[in-house]
């Protein structure tokens, strides 16, 4: 299986040796600090007390690098005034920050357990809906619990299988589609037992029919974030591909100052993708010592 | 509901009520109050709109996800706990307070100028209301 993961991404990647020793070191702790309930300077403020030292991100004011790695046991993640998450996992809503600011309804289409549903509240300031879906009932109660810790209360809970979804317009869509999750194996320590081709074909033909869905739920000049915490093509160009072929859709070039974004692929395994995914960015986890991320800016 | 809700915000803490201005108020079952958008959607059918924010009974105990909110707008029935209480507070404690500073009922708790939550005052005996999910051994505060 390892040897699968390394032939394939390989010869994908800038920098082979970089990026598998990279996977295989720990990851620096991060947190986002909850602007409805307390600012970054107040932050920085109470940690340089407790000794711990902070290193603010320099494409995220609200994003922090912790020295010390129990965050968890802070009075401030206790209030709920830090949320605990992954630096590219702070992506889909920080590359549409403007179109936030006068949206008043919005949809995180598989929202659990919430990072990014209690971001978009942050940055809306609890102003106008934010619909949290996602299949999972029991995924949905950590959710809940999370949105009620931060204060969100723009948020109302749904609970469908999005393909499923009925009829509505949203000018914002955030798709945080479920994939194979490679991009995370330095905090889960090791690559995920469940590994193999099969099962990456698997999600990509659940994504395909995600994006296409989710973008018949945008109302028209609106924004999707499609995304994914994966390496694999199938999962990410080629679910643009997907949509590029059956839907008017365009893509918006993202830019995101101070840090490493990387190109696309351009073709996998015989296909050629439509030249507009190259408006879309990888992340890989060498290149700013994170996660590896995939993010794409949709317009309707 | 909502007006008595407010009121009591108002007449026990001193919370103004123009800060909800911009959200609406739900009633659920068991006397459940949840603080949510103007706004929310029929179809799909919700499974929850904004948060708990209180419970009305005998009386209105309001969530410690609305106290951590909105405590700070608060101006009376606050306690502010010391390092030693607020770590029993996390902990689920109940604790001990000699002061004028409060009326039996439900009170604020807060530390440093960060609200807590709340807690239930009789004389000098404070009974955590923090609920078990929410309890933390702290370490940094
Ligand atoms: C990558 S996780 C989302 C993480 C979340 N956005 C966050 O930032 O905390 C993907 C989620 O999609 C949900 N999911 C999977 N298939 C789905 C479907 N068909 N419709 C809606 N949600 C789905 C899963 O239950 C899972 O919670």
């Amino acid at each position: 299986m390892f040897d699968l993961f390394k032939e394939r991404y390989s010869e994908l990647v800038d920098d082979a040796e970089a990026f598998f020793s990279c996977l295989d070191s720990l990851q620096p702790r991060s947190f986002r600090v909850n602007r409805l309930k307390s600012t970054p300077e107040h932050i920085k403020e109470r940690f340089s007390e407790y000794g711990i030292s902070l290193e603010q991100v320099q494409w995220y004011e609200d994003a922090f690098i912790s020295s010390e790695p129990e965050v968890g046991a802070t009075f401030e993640h206790f209030t709920g005034e830090v949320y605990i998450q992954e630096l590219v996992s702070m992506l889909p809503p920080v590359v549409i920050r403007k179109e936030l600011e006068k949206a008043r309804f919005v949809l995180d289409a598989c929202a659990a357990p919430g990072s990014k549903t209690t971001q978009l509240a942050a940055i809306m300031q609890n102003r106008g809906l934010i619909v949290a879906n996602d299949i999972s009932y029991n995924r949905i109660r950590a959710l809940k619990f999370n949105q009620e810790k931060a204060g969100a209360a723009n948020v109302v809970i749904t609970n469908r299988d999005l393909r499923n979804f009925p009829k509505n317009q949203f000018e914002i869509i955030i798709l945080d589609a479920p994939c194979s999750s490679e991009g995370t194996i330095r905090k889960n320590f090791g690559i995920p037992s469940l590994w193999s081709e099969k099962h990456i074909n698997n999600l990509a033909r659940m994504q395909k029919q995600l994006i296409l869905k989710a973008f018949d739920l945008l109302s028209p000049g609106g924004t999707m974030v499609y995304s994914t915490c994966t390496f694999a093509p199938e999962e990410n160009e080629a679910v643009l591909h997907h949509l590029l072929e059956n839907r008017p859709a365009k893509l918006e070039k993202i830019l995101i100052p101070h840090l490493k974004l990387s190109q696309t692929v351009a073709e996998w395994r015989g296909t050629e993708f439509n030249s507009e995914v190259k408006n879309a960015i990888r992340i890989w986890p060498h290149h700013n010592n994170t996660g590896g991320f995939f993010l794409a800016k949709v317009k309707k | 509901m909502k007006t008595e809700f407010l009121t009591y915000l108002q007449e026990r803490f001193g919370i103004p009520a123009n800060l909800f201005d911009d959200f609406e108020f739900y009633g659920a079952s068991k006397g459940r109050v949840y603080l949510g958008p103007k706004s929310a959607i029929s179809s799909p059918e919700p499974v929850s709109v904004g948060f708990l924010a209180a419970r009305i009974g005998n009386s209105i105990k309001p969530s410690t996800n609305l106290i951590q909110l909105f405590g700070k707008y608060a101006t009376k029935n606050i306690i502010n706990l010391n390092k030693e209480n607020t770590i029993k507070y996390a902990n689920g404690e109940d604790v001990i307070i000699d002061s004028k500073e409060f009326t039996d009922g439900y009170v604020i708790l807060s530390y440093q100028g960060s609200p807590l939550g709340c807690g239930h005052a009789k004389g000098k005996t404070i009974t955590n209301l923090l609920p078990k999910a929410k309890r933390l051994q702290l370490k940094f505060l």
